[in-house]
């Protein structure tokens, strides 16, 4: 066949069956590498493929699913040989019958980083390698299959389509309950893949024909007009023996309802033979697949997390350095947490997309950018909105995104059009369109649609489908223009109309300049939401704006039952006094004792509001250091004894916590940047290692002492450590390791510090650890734990 | 295979794991493991897939003292690959971000869910083989004693791990998810015990609080 015939869906085509239960049968034994047979039992493995061609299959897969470099380690053989031969024996039993090849894909055994700490662009570079053999060894197609992890297929599919030009199929594995083992949904796989520019996109493995069904249908309703469906069941479900339980013909029989999905290609996986082909074949041969009709629908999505863009969608504004201070500090020194802390706080505030920008003078946005992605997805499934004009930042950054995007933004500026609008195309990703030009920004409504318009022009001819492009009318501040907010409000509701694309507007701009900014920002948000509004970049800490989308939901008969607004209010009590007449605070109060009570008996919103007392009457350090401190000790002294246990010692360092952020904001309204200014710590868990709660641990009970603590996260290379602290001058360094196995990147990260020459000591700890063994890897101090560490910095720092 | 989720999870296991072995604790902490369970309940998708091979299918030549003496007289070797599945390292991340407390809790009741989970299905695989005339030692893990976590690449890769239930191995023989655990159990013809691996080959001897307060981390404090 020619693989034109995928393409046109006129007929149904058939694929292959199982590879290692037949080579099992026909004398693999346990323990032998199925990936050799090309090299160990060549005669039987192209006698299989002929098998499959006889039965009608005419698409075969070369037997090359595990041959990568990592399962090929210690084999002997190169990938360059195995995928080779593999596919020269599927090439010599597929020509009789004109079948075609595929270069087998499937997981590389590892797990990407977060899960694991496989970094993307070598995942990237593993299949590159295969793809690129696969290729020259005359491949007709690449087939990446039985993948789990959304991350690991989207480094497969660019590794083929950056590294050949043959068509690219994905197939994932689903569970019963529709997501795969890292909770990937069969929706979020489909806009994903298909957004990379997979040519065809199917389900194969772990379950069986009717298992899968619902699945290939819900796969149907979203791969796009023109990606043909396909599906590869088990045959069955597995009993006990590892035996399959449908029989050919049960197969096949299973299989029809596949006829009226949309689905135009048909095959088999595990427990499936040439004979299930056969019958595959003489059920199908006679039908035509039925129409696929695919929803147009607007989306952005993580694995696990498919936002659908209809009606009022909240993006979270707070990551973008610009008139955040803490945030610049923390873009500047590398820091992850408080961004990531950031995120977390904003979905639990109602987010349901987070805008992401490092967009600072003087540092490298493309690598910050880059990273910040990669940090802020371990730690939250919304999806991002990427922000920033840089196209190489904009590369980067949707390189390494794990999901569908929005890229914010292109404006009419032919400049910028050319050159995001293709990353956008070539990652999958929706944009942002803002309607400005290079002469700025229109007066009125009229101006902006024409810019509009043009950007849309722009987006059809990049091959971005309109249910992917957000037009942003621009808002602009009322204090200066006053009849800006009605044009803005027009040009939206007529790109919406006019246009058909998706809207989205900067909600807070329009108050800049004037008080109690949340009464406009909540207003404009109102007029804006009913004016056909999108996407509301905004804060979601505001409850006043939360409360005007959940109100507007209920409103707009989009919130069933009224459920959610339910859900979220129906413990709420309004304050129904204004601000500036709440009660006072009693002066005079035992403000210190109140504040070390709440503290040492782990009481968080007590422990802020005491705080917030004391400080009305103390100096910021004097509270810390006459009631803050003193709780800590106490507490720390007792977990020493033994009185205090760790959940106790941790619930005290969160109440802690919760009064330093008072402490942190008085100390910044007093316009004194720094903190409480204890001196400089760094903290990492070695590269290799992903075990960090102890490291965790760690950091709060310093930064409960007030000590400014820089913590790199996990798996951090021991270059990252000299960066830093070469970047910040730390006098301190923490390292953690969970295994014997990650202690001698301890060391590797103690020798490069030694070697760099810089003036730091550095204290170890972690399960494997222990004072000899600290010695021993060149390390200063070993502390057992939170308390010793905190003791230790103490001593150090002062 | 997913495996079912514990009843309820084993507190006292937890607080072992949080360092206050047979502490009772006090409402608010009390609350505080509520609220954790109930996030980890929500977050875990336990997977398990297993293998009994014949103890000359693996490489255990160099696998260490402690293993060879627990394997002793049993002539086949069951595998088995565990996991509470991505969604509960996903949670445990954002804990540790926004509350320590919280996070630490979730964490131990996590590793006491995994226990929990391994014991139901050791007692299964005990019960099946006892109709079978077979006897089983308990669990033994790569990293215990002697061990190499080295063996913890030949046992994923046995079991097909991957594929199986989404367990990887990284370069230095951890496994993710997280919240996994290997484990090799002697299958024999005859009763067997196995031997744990004591103190005298771990490589927290020196340091280890159990062996301070005259116990171990292996003897049941509950």
């Amino acid at each position: 066949m020619r693989i034109e015939e995928v393409w046109a869906r006129r007929r149904f085509v058939f694929m292959d069956g199982a590879m290692g239960t037949e080579l099992q049968k026909r004398g693999l034994q346990p323990g032998q590498k199925p990936e050799l047979a090309a090299l160990e039992m060549p005669q039987t493995l192209t006698a299989i493929h002929a098998e499959y061609a006889a039965a009608g299959a005419e698409l075969l897969l070369a037997n090359t699913f595990g041959a990568n470099a990592r399962k090929l380690a210690g084999s002997g053989h190169t990938v360059a040989e195995v995928v080779a031969a593999s596919i020269a024996c599927a090439k010599q039993a597929a020509a009789p019958c004109g079948a075609l090849v595929g270069l087998d894909i499937g997981p590389l055994g590892e797990l990407l980083a977060p899960a694991g700490t496989l970094p993307f662009a070598d995942a990237c570079a593993a299949f590159a390698e295969i793809v690129r053999v696969g290729a020259a060894a005359g491949a007709d197609f690449v087939f990446i299959e039985t993948m789990t992890d959304l991350y690991e297929l989207k480094a497969a599919v660019l590794a083929a389509k950056e590294n050949s030009a043959l068509p690219v199929f994905t197939s994932m594995s689903f569970e019963a309950n529709g997501r795969t083992f890292t909770g990937c949904t069969v929706e979020s796989y489909a806009v994903t893949a298909a957004g990379l520019g997979a040519d065809a996109v199917g389900i194969n493995c772990s379950l069986g024909p009717q298992e899968i069904l619902p699945f290939a249908q819900r796969l149907c309703r979203t791969v796009p007009a023109g990606v043909p469906v396909f599906v590869k069941p088990n045959a069955g479900l597995p009993n006990l023996d590892g035996s399959y339980d449908l029989t050919a013909e049960d197969f096949a029989r299973q299989m029809q309802a596949y006829a009226a999905t949309g689905v135009s290609m048909l095959g088999g996986c595990c427990g499936t033979t040439p004979a299930y082909i056969a019958a595959l074949r003489a059920a199908f041969a006679a039908q035509t697949p039925a129409q696929k009709i695919p929803l147009r629908r607007s989306c952005l999505c993580t694995p696990v997390r498919f936002v659908e863009v209809d009606g009022i969608t909240v993006v979270g504004e707070r990551i973008n350095p610009t008139g955040k201070k803490r945030l610049q500090q923390a873009l500047r020194e590398g820091d992850s947490a408080y961004p990531c802390a950031q995120a977390v706080a904003q979905a639990e505030a109602g987010a349901e997309v987070l805008d992401v920008n490092a967009g600072l003078p003087g540092i490298d946005e493309a690598a910050v950018l880059e990273r910040l992605v990669c940090e802020l997805q371990a730690v939250t499934d919304l999806p991002l909105q990427l922000d920033s004009s840089d196209p190489a930042a904009l590369a980067r950054a949707l390189r390494v995104y794990n999901g569908k995007p929005i890229v914010n933004s292109v404006n009419g500026e032919p400049k910028t059009l050319d050159a995001i609008l293709p990353l956008c195309k070539k990652y999958g990703a929706a944009v942002v369109g803002l309607t400005l030009d290079e002469h700025g920004i229109p007066d009125d409504a009229e101006g902006r649609l024409a810019i509009a318009r043009r950007i849309v022009a722009a987006t059809d001819a990049a091959g971005i489908p309109r249910e992917d492009v957000y037009i942003d009318c621009l808002t602009l501040t009322a204090s200066a223009q006053q009849e800006g907010a009605a044009q803005t409000l027009q040009a939206l509701t007529r790109c919406k109309r006019e246009l058909g694309v998706r809207t989205v507007l900067g909600v807070s701009n329009i108050s800049f300049g004037l008080p109690c900014r949340s009464y406009l920002n909540t207003t404009f948000l109102t007029m804006a939401m009913v004016a056909g509004l999108d996407l509301a970049i905004m804060n979601p800490n505001t409850p006043e704006m939360m409360a005007a989308v959940r109100a507007y939901r209920v409103l707009t008969a989009q919130d069933p039952q009224s459920a959610a607004y339910v859900q979220a209010y129906a413990n709420v009590q309004l304050q129904t006094q204004a601000v500036a007449a709440a009660p006072a605070a009693p002066q005079g109060a035992p403000s210190g004792d109140a504040l070390f009570e709440a503290v040492r008996r782990g009481l968080q919103d007590e422990a802020r509001a005491a705080a917030e007392t004391a400080l009305r009457t103390q100096e910021p350090l004097a509270v810390v250091n006459t009631s803050l401190i003193p709780a800590l000790d106490a507490v720390g002294d007792g977990f020493e004894k033994g009185t205090v246990f760790l959940p106790q010692l941790l619930q005290a360092a969160t109440a802690a916590q919760a009064a330093f952020e008072a402490v942190k904001a008085a100390i910044a309204a007093q316009g004194q940047p720094g903190g409480a200014g204890k001196g400089k710590i760094v903290l990492a868990t070695v590269q290799g290692d992903v075990h960090d709660i102890g490291k965790n641990i760690v950091r709060v009970i310093l930064e409960n002492y007030g000590y400014d603590v820089l913590d790199l996260g996990r798996d951090v290379p021991p270059e990252r450590v000299v960066e830093a602290v070469r970047a910040t001058g730390a006098k301190l360094v923490g390292l953690s390791a969970l295994m014997t196995t990650t202690v001698p990147n301890m060391k590797a990260t103690i020798d490069v510090l030694r070697e760099a020459g810089l003036p730091c000591q550095v204290w170890v700890g972690g399960a494997v650890l222990t004072p000899a063994y600290a010695k021993q890897i060149g390390a200063d101090f070993y502390c057992k734990d939170a308390k010793a560490s905190a003791d230790l910095a103490k001593a150090i720092l002062g | 295979m997913r495996r079912e989720l514990p009843a309820a999870l084993d507190r006292a296991m937890a607080l072992r794991f949080l360092g206050a072995a047979g502490w009772q604790p006090d409402p608010r902490t009390a609350a505080l493991l509520d609220r954790a369970e109930q996030q980890v309940r929500g977050a875990a998708v336990p997977r398990a897939v297993w293998r009994v091979l014949p103890c000359t299918a693996l490489p255990l030549q160099n696998t260490g003292h402690d293993l060879a003496r627990h394997l002793q007289g049993c002539d086949e070797v069951l595998l088995l690959a565990a996991t509470l599945g991505s969604g509960v390292d996903a949670l445990l991340r954002r804990l540790e971000l926004t509350d320590i407390a919280l996070a630490a809790c979730a964490d131990a009741l996590a590793s006491a869910m995994l226990e929990q989970i391994c014991d139901a299905w050791e007692t299964e695989q005990r019960a099946a083989l006892a109709a079978q005339g077979r006897y089983l030692t308990g669990r033994f893990a790569p990293g215990y004693g002697d061990c190499p976590l080295a063996l913890n690449d030949e046992l994923c890769l046995a079991v097909d791990s991957v594929r199986g239930c989404g367990l990887a191995v990284t370069p230095q023989y951890l496994l993710a998810p997280r919240k996994s655990t290997t484990a090799l159990l002697g299958v024999a013809g005859h009763p067997v015990t196995g031997a744990a691996a004591g103190c005298a080959t771990c490589h927290l001897k020196q340091t280890c609080a159990y062996r301070k307060q005259g116990t171990t981390c292996f003897a049941k404090t509950t």
